[in-house]
């Protein structure tokens, strides 16, 4: 093996070509990277490509190592880990960058067309979108082409050509991995645990609330997850989808503590069921948006804790689909704990003094549980209590001051107000966060939840009833609850974000319109799971689909997959005439080869046709007119042969299918 | 490994000689004589898919798996294209060449391409030579030369070629062994600094005078076809007689003899290095002249065939293979 062609020299044109296609990689990654690491690269590819300019090599050795030291070093220092996807893909970058500026040779091309396949296939573990898709498969496209040009010795400026052929061969591939994908067996879960630095950032809720919070996710118009009910649709007030439960108050901020593997208490579920499929967008976190209260629910390693929460142990990073069954109504079906008593009971001591007051004077006057509860929430709706987007900023003791002065504020507000006023009454209380409402697609029937959507209420142990859903909110702005977020306004205060309402509506449609193909791609492609394969093979009419015929017809596609490829290029080789004309006299002579009358290479028409006519007088007088009229065609004084009659002769062709061999003549 | 590697390539091109034979020239490129191995880049990019599979699999990744799945395709359809870029391509070759020692030994391959589309890239080769790589344009032909460098006298035999590729994007390499021998006669270089042995004779000798005598008139004789025009008796002529010539004594009608025992006591390699340097002085001065070794003599003549048949007798001096 010679290194001769592998040691050329890349010159400054491929050179930029494949900076190009780099660039075109990481595209989708740099939001992510660390700022230097893109500098670092995009510095790389500068430096490189101006010493080609000046017709130089590559910086010497001593001088890359330098710099490869000391970049990969940093990046250590910087992320501690080279393991995970956001490290990896950092590192990948980098050394794309540093190879670049080491650029030579072939071979180094050969190392950057790996890497930037490799990006590209980092970038859709993070993203899910068709068109990152098609962008990507674009970058494929033109990074093959470029290694096509590359590697071989055609004349430069045949970029074209490389292109073209390029996308031939991606197209030819493109059925063959359509198969492999629908086919090769999915094991639903990882194959080995992964650092957890989630490759993406983590959105919406989290496990923790302060007052303002959940205002930052309500100017959000990212979707949180789509639900579709399969059978009846609860009114919108028991629209409530459960996510973390907090129960540590520390005067100003509200926490969730594990309880670890507690067996929740049982619940007695009453009132209508709803069955729904809820279509979680990836969020980073592990709890599942379910309807208050869950019982069934087909996440395989899924369970509820102590507080009804439904949690999986690994967070969702990727888009994921669950089908679950939900109860309106529930009762306690045994007392409460105490332990959990004394967590939902407990309040900072010292903090918001006045609220506390407030709750002893209220309590003096209601020692009925029930009766305390109705008093606190006809104060909220009583006195001027506002609900607004744009609350004031509140000090350490944020239920005081929005109690007693400013009076005016979000979801988060009310329920942590609410809570506080609760325990300070000795009644167990906990703030619940999630979505409430979602926004309906009439053209798939589904709902939207939207950041936007994100809500706070409270929950409390009432004896003899067990946990009660209390949304103070709803006292204030019952709106909110009827109508979603985006069709409200309060006290002259336009609650919508000012897109929203300058939206016209044909405009909102066409949005809907593409979130239900949105939605339509993520059940066909982003779901696609072991059940789909199986599904997927009884629609192929498979009896009892399993793993093993997967693979079977997996096996299947691959060799018949190899056939058609081979056929395909075979067919590159076949000599074929543009004319019309020539294809039909062709195809006559094939078929009379077929018969064991083959044509020799210096029979004229004619002769051919006497000579079939001696040798198979049934066939004769066919074979001899048509002869005639391909000699016509061709040869005749009249020249310009007439579209009518080359296409009866195409016809008479076609029409023409010999039977027998000599041995029957 | 490069041992066993080449231990394979051997094991290979004996079982390939035994399958297919001698090949008669042309040679069609058929599928069953193809093989087809990825390249160490081909290899690098399987083990990048298997990283690729992982990590679709780990991730749970549809999109991730889709794409990885679409450049492992993208390889099985370029190893179907590398094949294809020789299928049904004719070779032929010249399979007797001349060179001379530290020259090179030019081998003519005749790439003939019916297919309706380009074949890239391919390259013909000996053994471990440099390869010459040549692309043929849809239905046509072309001829590469393969120049092999050669530095020892005597006959340099390949028993078969390779014609490879590895077109589309160096993945895979496509390649057939021609069973097909190609013989290079390397006639030693020309060297040595004695004169040609009839001009050292001539010095200080009678024949001196008869040399010098070269462009003298000797006489008419009668005119014959091809005879240069400067050379005609034209005052013979204009005086109404026969066409005549005139012709001239000179040494050149003198076959000068070019002997092996001329040269005793010198090394064998030198003195047909000094034979051949004699050969080629005496082709360009356009004199006749004969060659004498142990065993061969080639009556005195001139030109291109006289020449070949010289060098290739002196290529050939010593070793069991005929001239």
């Amino acid at each position: 093996m010679s290194a001769a062609p592998l040691a050329e020299r890349v010159t400054l044109e491929p050179l930029l070509w494949i900076t190009a296609c780099l660039a075109l990689a990481l595209a989708p990654h740099v939001a992510a990277l660390p700022i230097w690491v893109t500098a670092t690269v995009a510095g790389a590819a500068a430096l490189r490509v101006l010493l080609a300019v000046r017709g130089r090599d590559a910086p010497p050795r001593a001088i890359r190592f330098v710099v490869s030291a000391l970049a990969i070093g940093l990046l250590f220092v910087q992320l501690r880990t080279f393991n995970g996807l956001s490290a990896g893909t950092a590192l990948l970058s980098l050394i794309a960058g540093l190879k670049l500026l080491e650029t030579q040779g072939r071979r180094d091309i050969y190392v950057i067309t790996m890497i930037i396949y490799f990006l590209s296939l980092a970038a859709l573990l993070q993203g899910e979108s068709f068109w990152l898709l098609s962008y990507l498969i674009g970058v494929c496209w033109l990074t093959t082409s470029a290694l096509l040009r590359l590697t071989s010795s055609a004349s430069p400026g045949q970029w074209r050509r490389s292109v073209r052929y390029a996308g031939r061969i991606l197209a030819q591939a493109l059925p063959l991995a359509i198969a492999f994908w629908l086919f090769f067996p999915r094991f639903g879960g990882p194959l080995w645990q992964l650092p957890q630095d989630g490759g993406g950032a983590t959105t919406g809720l989290s496990d923790s609330m302060s007052p303002g919070d959940i205002t930052d996710l309500a100017n959000s118009d990212e979707v949180a997850f789509r639900v579709r009910f399969s059978a009846g649709t609860p009114p919108s007030d028991e629209r409530y989808w459960r996510g973390p439960v907090l129960h540590d108050f520390d005067g100003h901020a509200w926490r969730r503590t594990d309880s670890g593997p507690v067996r929740p208490p049982q619940l007695l579920l009453d009132g209508p069921a709803y069955q729904y499929t809820v279509s979680l967008e990836p969020n980073q976190h592990n709890w599942i948006f379910v309807l208050d209260y869950p019982s069934h629910w087909n996440v395989p390693r899924g369970f509820l804790t102590s507080d009804y929460m439904l949690v999986q142990p690994t967070p969702i990073a990727q888009p994921l689909d669950v089908v679950a069954t939900s109860y309106s109504h529930a009762r306690a079906g045994e007392p409460l704990s105490a332990g959990m008593r004394r967590r939902d009971t407990r309040l900072p001591p010292g903090r918001n003094p006045r609220s506390l007051r407030l709750a002893q004077e209220l309590r003096a006057a209601h020692p009925d549980d029930m009766d305390y509860v109705h008093a606190v929430l006809d104060m909220f709706r009583d006195q001027p209590f506002f609900y607004t987007l744009t609350p004031p900023r509140l000090a350490e003791d944020t239920v005081d001051g929005f109690l007693f002065d400013t009076k005016r504020g979000f979801c988060g507000h009310y329920a942590s107000a609410f809570a506080a006023l609760m325990r300070a009454a000795g009644i167990p209380a906990r703030v619940v966060t999630g979505y409430q409402g979602g926004t309906y697609n009439r053209f798939a029937d589904y709902w939207i939840v939207r950041q936007s959507d994100a809500h706070a209420w409270d929950e409390i142990w009432l004896e003899g009833h067990g946990w009660l859903r209390i949304d103070p909110t709803s006292m204030v702005a019952p709106e909110r609850v009827e109508h979603g977020l985006n069709d409200l306004a309060v006290a002259g205060q336009a609650l919508t974000s000012r897109w929203q309402q300058r939206t016209p509506s044909w405009l909102r449609d066409t949005r809907l319109r593409l979130d239900a193909l949105r939605l339509l791609w993520r059940q066909r492609i982003l779901t696609f799971d072991q059940n789909s394969q199986m599904q997927l093979l009884g629609w192929l009419h498979i009896p009892e689909p399993n793993g093993q015929k997967l693979a079977f017809v997996l096996a299947g596609c691959l060799i018949s997959g190899m056939l058609w490829l081979t056929w395909q290029v075979r067919r590159d080789l076949i000599l074929r005439p543009r004319d019309p004309v020539a294809r039909a006299y062709d195809t006559l002579c094939k078929r009379l080869a077929t018969v064991g009358i083959p044509r020799s290479p210096h029979e004229g028409a004619e002769a051919f046709a006497a000579r079939v006519a001696a040798q198979r007088p049934d066939l004769g007088s066919t074979v001899i007119t048509l002869c005639r009229r391909y000699s016509d065609l061709r040869y005749a004084p009249s020249a310009t042969p007439d579209a009518r009659s080359a296409a009866a002769f195409s016809a008479g062709v076609r029409a023409f299918r010999p039977r027998g061999s000599r041995a029957s003549s | 490994m490069n041992r066993l590697r080449q231990a394979a390539i051997a094991r290979l091109t004996r079982w390939s000689a035994r399958r297919h034979g001698r090949d008669s020239l042309p040679l069609t490129i058929t599928k069953r004589r193809i093989y087809i191995v990825p390249t160490r880049f081909g290899i690098a990019l399987a083990l990048l898919l298997v990283a690729m599979l992982l990590a679709g699999l780990n991730y749970n990744s549809n999109l991730g798996l889709g794409f990885g799945f679409l450049i492992g395709s993208l390889a099985l359809v370029a190893m179907h294209h590398c094949h294809r870029n020789l299928l049904g391509l004719k070779v032929d070759v010249r399979g007797e060449t001349d060179a001379l020692a530290g020259g090179a030994a030019r081998f003519e391959f005749l790439l003939h391409n019916d297919a309706p589309v380009e074949r890239c890239d391919i390259e013909i080769r000996c053994a471990a030579e440099a390869p010459a790589t040549h692309s043929v344009a849809a239905q046509a032909y072309d001829r590469a030369l393969l120049d092999i460098p050669v530095v020892q006298r005597g006959v340099l035999r390949y028993e078969r070629f390779e014609v490879r590729t590895r077109y589309p994007f160096g993945w895979f390499r496509a390649w057939t062994y021609v069973h097909a021998p190609l013989t290079a006669f390397i006639a030693p270089a020309p060297r040595g600094t004695l004169a040609l042995p009839a001009a050292a004779a001539a010095v200080g000798n009678a024949a001196y005078s008869e040399r010098r005598g070269d462009e003298d008139f000797a006489g008419l004789r009668a005119y014959e076809a091809g005879v240069p025009l400067k050379h005609m008796a034209w005052k013979v002529l204009a005086r109404g007689g026969d066409a005549a010539v005139r012709s001239y004594t000179g040494l050149a009608a003198q076959p000068e003899w070019l002997e092996w025992s001329a040269l005793e006591g010198v090394e064998v390699e030198a003195r047909l290095s000094q034979l051949c340097r004699w050969v080629l002085q005496s082709e360009a001065a356009q004199n006749a002249y004969g060659l004498r070794l142990p065993g061969t003599e080639i009556a005195p003549g001139r030109g291109a065939a006289h020449r070949l048949a010289c060098l290739r007798a002196l290529a050939t001096y010593g070793t069991d293979v005929a001239p």
